[in-house]
């Protein structure tokens, strides 16, 4: 199953905002499990990339400590009419997509 | 005999790729290889800086406008902004949380249409310092602010 994202971007002045929230649980690997003694197993998204028309602008990498179902907005030069895509993938290779076009 | 010998240590090297196996079994970190390991595991945030850029000394500068909030209700959604866009060559920005065991949060790198700008939410177990650096023009520039975290939901 892959990785749910939801992603809105708006294009002001050449200028695009895109915010994006995505349903994870962000398991930093450090939490313990009080039952078992034993700290839940690491589950996070550690790398994230945007591309505008194709063409890569943002790279991202996240450790644990990025908060559950986390939310990132990032800034790019786009026009309205632009696709922005967004892929990323967590550290058990689980994977997830979007693809927008700029309003 | 020889041929033996050849056996032998054939099995010996895949019993040791076995058990190497194993150990990535428990702790499953490295799936993609331009993940980094060895930033996102150092323990302190000048080890974290050491890793990603192969230095540790940052400029403040004043041109990093770092938002977070000077009191924290909830640390585990503490929301973080950094925007470098009125710098020039911005090429990545990282946030570190000071006394998180991992202080090294995210990183962001940018390229083509990208503007150094960066907004996310992350996890603060305690009341530390949140540090941005900058990497711009091939230095490094920081910009930090105090987040109290209070914990236990009586607001302090």
């Amino acid at each position: 199953m892959s990785i749910k994202i939801r992603m809105r971007g708006k294009a002001v002045n050449g200028v695009a905002e895109v915010k994006a929230l995505i349903k994870h649980p962000m398991e930093s690997g450090v939490r313990m499990n009080k039952k078992t003694g034993k700290p839940f197993p690491a589950l996070f998204i550690n790398n994230v990339e945007v591309t505008v028309n194709g063409a890569k602008a943002v790279d991202s990498q996240w450790s644990g400590a990025v908060s559950a179902n986390p939310y990132m907005a990032i800034q790019v030069k786009a026009k309205a009419g632009d696709e922005i895509a967004l892929n990323l993938t967590d550290n058990t290779g689980e994977s997830g997509s979007e693809t927008i076009t700029l309003k | 005999m020889m041929k033996r010998r050849v056996f032998l240590r054939n099995t010996l090297a895949t019993g040791a790729a076995v058990v190497a196996a194993n150990a990535g079994l428990l702790t499953p970190t490295t799936v993609l290889a331009n993940w980094n390991k060895d930033a996102f595991s150092a323990k302190s945030t000048d080890n974290a800086l050491s890793s990603l850029y192969g230095s540790a000394s940052t400029a403040e500068s004043g041109d990093i406008q770092l938002k977070a909030p000077a009191i924290a209700e909830n640390g585990a959604v503490t929301p973080v902004t950094v925007d470098a866009s009125g710098m020039s060559g911005v090429e990545s920005i990282a946030i570190l949380a000071s006394k998180n065991p991992i202080p090294l949060v995210c990183t962001y790198a940018f390229s083509g249409a990208a503007i150094g700008y960066a907004s996310t939410r992350i996890k603060m177990g305690e009341t530390m310092n949140v540090i941005a650096v900058v990497k711009a023009g091939g230095k490094l520039y920081k910009a930090q602010q105090e987040v109290k975290v209070t914990i236990g939901g009586c607001g302090g």
